[in-house]
Order: structure tokens, then sequence, then C-alpha cells
């Protein structure tokens, strides 16, 4: 069952559609992310939770109650900011313990549950401190802190990893997820990089110009996306544009320039039909001299292109009527390839989008 | 479409006030009392006098010289206010010289300063008793008039100027020169190509700033412009001398329209022609080195007009303790017991400036966050009731409030009330300016945090908004509090002999010649102001924030 909930969602700021009747269900102990480019409404929508603006159509629902109308400071949904908005004129200490005064808490408990977060922070010895006198990582630490300290059931973020530099990213991002798990909270983390988004997620939400394109796990989005928006937002992908041969009833027979592939899919399509071939650039590799090719997952081309990264070589190669990312992770000693190469694919890992890509049904 | 959309936002906006009694009884008081103190008595001097009594300006030939001269010394003195000012400014940003100090000092001493003062220190150095001139020299000349005013005028108001070119020359990153250099480009080249163009907004905005103080100027040309007809004086003169209020509105009116208009200019035309980006991550370089003579030919000149200045000052505390100026020359002590003897009116000016300012710095502090925090649907014309006493002149304001409460049902002519509103409302500009720059250092979401976390309206006011407001008020109260000490031109039409304030005391000395007991009286006035000023920066310093002017 639902905890959270939206329900037709509508939000309109003058002429500006920002949300277009969005509908979501997120689970309890979820952790859910809004993902899309900005301006494609993810903010607004958890702003709808939090209360800091009220839809103009629809529902938002928690735990089966309506929240519409309810002011910010009687919804219980902690929000940690993408610039942390921690109050500059109080310690970490008053800044932690500021929701926990508000609602009359004895002082013992109050500096129990404080002091509880600073350890799982690591914030210990800094509680005089005042936001200012502190690095970005732990101010941003502060800011989880003060959010968590309620003990409430949900925990919204927005972009809160956005103000640090990638390696502490990567690390913070870890640990948020080790911490969420623990407590069991349902969280909702608004983000536009698809690294937080697939590494985080139990569920993720792709949005575009106020609407959802596509909901589900980290690899349906991946590997299965409903569209192009969402093939292209998420990863680096080739599409392939191919005319359906011959369709049975679990593979479609293809055709691309002359070059023949056959494609396992459950999407069933007709002879003659035209179709997007998604193919992610790790899932090709080429064809090394005497390699027995498979049969049907061969595409002939020319590299155009290389750049060389350590672990792996970007090649773009050119594919019939299409330019192909390619990432071979076979790096050899003697440096890059070049010329006319066998692409082998991995058949398996391909996704098959209709009517061009605009909307597909998984 | 667009018009008819935010028509409609702005409507959608103002019905949900209704939720907020005391955000809309805010918004309804402080329309009806920008309205009622600062709207109605200017239009009420504007329609006083008929079509005839405005045909006047054209007629009669005194009017329209005053006219005349009032607009050739401003544009004279605008001009040298604004070549020293981009001097100090230069210098002060881009040199490597000594003394920077010192003349850092210098252009924050007029800002302590009644507006007089150096009238009166040039009669003292230069006048028919002056020191250079009987003294030293054995001279008599005739320093009352034009050129007089213009070099008073120039020294008094080219900080004013100095604080808006210095801040946008700060700004520029010295990397954009550096880049110039890079492709070739020569020294003089950069200069007239990079950063010249760069800091032509702050040149013109300085400028403005300048126009504006030395067209509405009251103080010194009245000790100091002698026969020289000027608009301002020439409107006091109706009023103090023929109690004729028709002909002082016509003048005023003739006064408030360039005032208005440079008032315009300045804050939509200048404002928007800013090509200054603040990204904080910049780091500058230093400086590129300029030639060592125009270093030390600008540093020289910096230094004799600081010099001129300290000069000034020197002249003013040594006639406050000399006997009689001109005569006598033994020191005294005389002067300042007569300024103690005088003391009510030294009160007055604290009480009066203290308590509009307090007025001011809160009226000012509520509207600044109305229009930056809350969308009301009229945040517009908010806004505009916040700047609009700034395009009206001090003495303009004066007049308005004689004629607009002198009778019933507001008879407030001759008492304390009527000088603290007036005060007041002059600062309302001043104040909302420094506040809305407070606010906009506080992040959006800090307050959106506080309800987040379980804070309703009020206690998320009182616990986050409340404490971060302190500074912006501090500094707004202190700004207001150095203006209102220091003004002449609001109160001169508005004070009966009880309420008295100490920049009244000096013009009437120097009128009589007294100039000792002139002098002690403007050196107590900048002593308060001074004292005030060191004393908010000390505690605000001690809280960690820093009092900007």
């Amino acid at each position: 069952m639902a905890y959270i909930e939206f329900k037709n969602v509508v939000k309109r700021f003058g002429d500006f559609t920002a949300l277009d009747h969005v509908s979501l269900e997120i689970p309890k102990g979820a952790f859910v992310t809004l993902l899309g480019p900005s301006g494609c409404g993810k903010t607004t929508l958890m702003r709808q939770l939090a209360g800091f603006s009220e839809p103009e159509e629809g529902d938002v629902l928690v735990d089966g109650k309506r929240m519409n109308g309810l002011p910010p400071f009687k919804r219980n949904t902690p929000l940690v900011f993408q610039e942390y908005a921690l109050f500059p004129h109080m310690t970490v200490y008053e800044n932690i313990s500021y929701g926990l005064k508000l609602v009359k808490e004895p002082k013992e408990e109050i500096g129990r549950r404080v002091s509880e977060m600073l350890e799982m922070f690591n914030l210990m010895g800094l509680e005089k401190r005042f936001p200012r006198e502190m690095s970005g990582g732990q101010q941003q630490r502060v800011a989880f802190a003060r959010a968590l300290v309620m003990g409430q059931e949900i925990l919204l973020l927005d972009e809160p990893l956005s103000n640090l530099d990638a390696k502490l990213r990567v690390d913070v991002r870890t640990e948020l997820r080790q911490i969420q798990r623990k407590l069991g909270i349902t969280a909702i983390y608004v983000t536009h990089d698809q690294d937080e988004a697939l590494s985080m997620s139990d569920i993720i939400a792709v949005m575009r110009q106020g609407r959802i394109e596509q909901i589900g796990t980290p690899w349906e989005i991946y590997f299965r996306p409903a569209n192009r928006f969402v093939a292209d937002f998420v990863g680096t992908v080739n599409f392939l544009d191919a005319k359906v041969l011959t369709a049975s009833a679990h593979v479609l027979t293809v055709d691309h320039c002359g070059m023949e592939l056959r494609v396992p899919t459950e999407i069933p399509a007709s002879a003659g039909e035209e179709i997007t071939l998604v193919v992610r650039p790790e899932c090709i590799h080429l064809a090394a001299e005497g390699e027995t090719l498979p049969e049907g997952a061969v595409l002939n081309g020319t590299i155009e292109n290389y750049s060389f990264l350590g672990r792996m070589i970007r090649y773009w190669v050119r594919v019939g009527e299409e330019t192909f990312v390619i990432d071979d992770a076979n790096v050899d000693l003697s440096g890059a390839r070049s010329g006319d190469v066998k692409l082998c694919l991995d058949a398996h890992k391909l996704h098959i989008l209709k009517d061009g890509g605009a909307h597909a049904d998984c | 479409m667009a018009a008819g959309t935010s028509v409609r936002e702005s409507l959608k906006e103002m019905k949900r006030l209704k939720n907020e009694p005391l955000l809309l009884l805010a918004i309804i008081v402080i329309i009806l009392f920008v309205g009622f103190f600062v709207v109605y008595p200017v239009i009420k001097v504007i329609l006083f006098p008929g079509v005839e009594d405005y045909m006047q300006l054209f007629h009669k030939a005194r009017w329209f010289k005053a006219v005349k001269n009032s607009l050739f010394m401003t544009l004279i003195s605008t001009i040298s206010c604004t070549a020293v000012a981009f001097l100090f400014a230069y210098v002060i940003a881009r040199l490597d010289v000594p003394c920077k100090k010192l003349f850092r000092f210098v252009t924050l001493l007029p800002i302590v300063s009644p507006p007089f003062i150096v009238a009166l220190s040039y009669i003292l150095l230069f006048g028919v008793q002056g020191i250079v001139t009987k003294q030293l020299l054995g001279l008599q000349v005739d320093i009352y008039g034009r050129l007089g005013l213009w070099i008073v005028q120039t020294v008094t108001f080219f900080p004013y100027a100095y604080s808006v070119i210095y801040g946008v020359i700060r700004s520029i990153s010295t990397n954009l020169e550096y880049a110039a250099y890079n492709m070739g480009a020569t020294r003089w080249q950069v200069f007239r190509d990079v950063f010249w163009p760069l800091c032509r907004p702050g040149v013109a905005g300085g400028a403005l700033v300048a126009a504006i103080n030395v067209l509405t100027d009251f103080g010194n040309p009245q000790m100091i412009g002698g026969d020289l007809a000027l608009l301002p004086t020439e409107a006091y003169m109706q009023i103090s001398g023929w109690y004729d209020m028709k002909t002082a509105s016509v003048l005023a009116v003739a006064l408030l329209i360039p005032a208005v208009v440079l008032f315009l200019v300045q804050r939509f035309w200048v404002g928007r022609r800013s090509y200054v980006t603040i990204t904080g991550k910049e780091i500058s370089l230093n400086p590129f080195p300029v030639p060592k003579w125009v270093k030390w030919t600008l540093f020289s000149l910096t230094m004799f007009i600081s010099l001129f200045i300290l000069l000034v000052y020197g002249t003013l505390c040594y006639g406050a303790f000399t006997k009689a100026w001109g005569y006598d020359w033994t020191l005294t002590m005389e002067n300042i017991q007569y300024v103690f003897q005088k003391g009510h009116q030294i009160w007055n000016s604290i009480r009066y400036a203290f308590c509009a300012s307090l007025g001011a710095a809160f009226l000012a502090m509520v509207l600044a966050y109305i229009v930056q925090k809350k969308q009301v649907g009229v945040n517009k014309l908010l806004d505009f009731l916040g700047i609009l006493p700034g395009a009206i002149p001090g003495m303009f304001l004066g007049i308005g409030f004689v004629m607009a409460f002198n009778t019933p049902p507001l008879e407030l002519t001759g008492t304390s009330i009527i000088m603290i509103l007036a005060l007041l409302f002059w600062n309302i500009p001043t104040c909302y300016s420094s506040a809305t720059a407070g606010l906009q250092q506080i992040g959006a979401s800090v307050e959106d945090a506080a309800l987040n976390l379980g804070a309703n309206s009020f206690r998320s006011f009182k616990d986050v908004i409340i404490p971060l407001l302190k500074a912006p008020f501090m500094s707004s109260f202190v700004l207001s509090f150095l203006r209102s000490v220091t003004c002449l031109s609001v109160v001169i039409f508005l004070y009966a002999p009880a309420t008295t304030v100490g920049t009244v005391s000096v013009m009437v000395l120097v009128q009589s010649g007294q100039w000792g007991e002139a002098a002690a009286f403007t050196l107590v006035l900048i002593t308060i102001a001074f004292t005030v000023l060191k004393l908010a920066q000390w505690i605000l310093g001690k809280q960690g924030i820093e009092l900007e002017l």
C-alpha cells in the first residue's frame, strides 16, 4: 500500500504549468528519487508535500490522510535544503535542537537526542560552532542531523549533495543510504544527477516539463527506458532506427541499412514496422581478430574518433546512418584501434522503442 | 495578455491576505502613513500656487535667475565632485600608495558632519576676519558667491559620489585588465577600452548622487552664497522674511522638478547599466602597476585635497576655542560653555534624531520585509513608497509639512512631533535601502526551514527573522541618526523657539557673525555623531557584524 501518494497534482505559476496531473505512489520505507533536468517540476512536487506551496488540483496523501491545506509546520516532513538553510545566528547545537524545542521536549531528552545525532554524523566537539565557521561538508551533515533529529517517518532531500565536491559526494551518498535503511525512513530525493539516482534509489521517477515520464527501479529505467527522453537523460545511449522484417513470439528480426539483427523481446511488433533500438555503450564490444561472431548480433562500422580514458577507450563508430558511442573496457597496451570493425551486440540488453520512441509501453 | 495575467495573480495574492490579518494591517498602515505624511504634503505644495503664480518664474527676473543659477551650480559642482571622487576611489582601490587610511578617513568625515561645516570653516579661513586672508595676507576679499560656493560644495559632497564609484571600481576584476594586456593592449588602451567602460555606470551613478545633493543643498548657499540667488535660499527667504507661502511654493516646485528627474534617472537608467557581476569565487590578481610619475601625481593631488579637508576641520576646532575670531586669538572655553548653556538645543537634536531614526528604521524594516519576503500583490507599489521620499528635497518636505499640518485635524506646527515626523519620513529611503540590502543577505529558504521544523509563522519570524534583522536594523538606525543630527534643510521651516535644534542655532549664529559659538556648536554635533557611529560599530563588531554606511 502506498504510504505517500500524489494524486493528479496540478500546480500552475501564472501561465506556466509546473506540475501537469502528476500521480506517484511511494511505499513505506522506500528511497524514491525524482530525477529530471532543471525546471522539470521535481522540486515543485516535493514542495507540495512539505506544504511550501499548494496544488491547484489533486491531492497529496500521507498514510491515507489528505495533507492539502495543512500549513508546513504541521506536516512533519523534515526537508534537507539544497543550500542547507542553517540558521546563521544559531550554533550547531541550537540548529539541531530547534525543532525539538518547538515541541517542548524536556531538556534532558533534547540533549540525549542531539548527541545521538552528533555521533551519527560525526559532529562531536562542533556543537558550539556557528555555520559560517564550518566547511561545506560539515554544514551539510548538520542539515541532515537537524532534519533527522525529529524522528519523523519521512525525509525530504532537495539536491542536498550538489554543493559538495565530487569525491565527498560519492562518500555521502553511500552513508546517507545506509542511515535511511537503518532508520527505516521513507525518503524522497530530488536530483538531476543520474549517478546519484541510479546508485541510491529503490524507485526512480523521471520527470520532464511537469510530467512523470517513467516510474521504475534503477534497472528498469536504465535498461528498459520508456522513451527516447528517459533513455537519453539517464546514461549515454545509442539509438538505432530499424525496420522489422519478421516477428515471431519472442524474437524480432530487424534491418538497419542491410544489416540484420535478431532481438529477443517481449514487446509485440509486426513485420514492416519502424522501431528504435536502444543500445548502451557498454553493451557492445569490438570483435577481436579471428573471434567467432555471434549470429544476428553484429554490425559493421568504421572508427571515426576515440578518447583514451585510462580504464577504457571510448570510440565513436560510424554504423550505417548513425554514429555509435562504444566503451571498450578491454584496453590494449598497443593503443587504440582504427579502421573498419565488427560490433558485437549483447542482444539481451537491447531495448525496443516503438513509434519513433515518443511513447512506448513497457 | 501578460498584463492581464499579472493583474490576476496580484488579485489572487491579495485575496490570500485575508488569512493574515496582521500582514494586511501592516500594509494598510504603511500605505496610509506614507500617503498622509509624504504624498499629501507634496500635493499640497504643488497645488497651493495658481497658474499665474507659476508664471512668475518666467516673468520675474530674480526667480528665473535663481533657476538658472541653481542648475548651473549643480552642473559645475557635480563635475568637480565626480572628478575628485573618481580620483579618491582610484587611488584608494588601485594604487599602492601610503596614507590610504587617512584618505578613507577624509571621505568619512563629511558623512558625520552637518552639511554647512565646510562653508563655516571657509569663512573662518578666507572671510573678512579670515585667518589666511586678514591675518596672513592682510587682504580684503569678498569670498561670498559663486567661486566660494563651488569649492565648498565640491569638498562637502564628493564623498557621496566617492562611495558609489569606489564600490564599482572595487568590484571590477583586475583579471579583465590582465586579459587585455595579455592580448597586447598598452596601458592607455586598457584604461580606455576596459577599465573606463566598466567604471562608467558607477561614475554616472556617483555623479547623480552628488548632483541631487548639490541641487538641494541649503546650508552652504545660505552661509556663503552671498547675493547669488538660488532656489533653496530664495524659497527660505520668502517664508522667513515675507511669509509669502505662494512664491515659496513656486520656487520649491521649481526645485522639485529637476530633483525628481535626477532621482528617476539615477534609479531607472543607471541602475540597469551595471556590468558588475559578483561571483564571489573569482580571485583577482594585484592591480597592474602604473608608471611612477602617474602614481605620485595622483597621490599628491589626493593628499592636497585631504590636507585641505583636515585644515577645514582643524580650523573649526581652533575656532571653537578662540575668543573672538579675527580680533582676539586667545584660547578660551567660553564658546563650549555657551553650547552647554544652550544644551537644550543639543538635547533636542539628539532626542528628535533618536525618535525619528527609531521610527524610520522600524517602518522601513517592516516595509522591506514585506516587499522582499511576502507576495502580497502590491509589492511594486510598496517598493515605490519606500523609495519615493528620496526624490523629494529636504526643504520641500519641510515646506510641505508646514502647509499640511498647520490646521486641524492635525495641527502640529511648532511641536516636537512635527520635527520628528519630518525627519522620520525624510529618512525612510535611506533606511529602506539599507534594510533591503540586509534582507537580501538572508537565504530564501531559512524561513522555510523553520516552518519545516514545526515553527508557525509567528515563531519563525521571532526565532529566525528578527535576530537576523538586527544588523540591518542597526545600520539603518545609525545612518538615519547621523543624517538627522546633522540635518538643516528639513527642520529649518518647522522649528519653534522651544524646538530649536543644534544645526538651526549654527545657522543663526553664523548670520550674526558669532563664529566662535557657531564653531563650538558644530564641533559638539560632530562629536555626538562620531561617538554614536563608533559606539554602534563597536557593539556590532563584538557580534561579528560589520556596520556598513
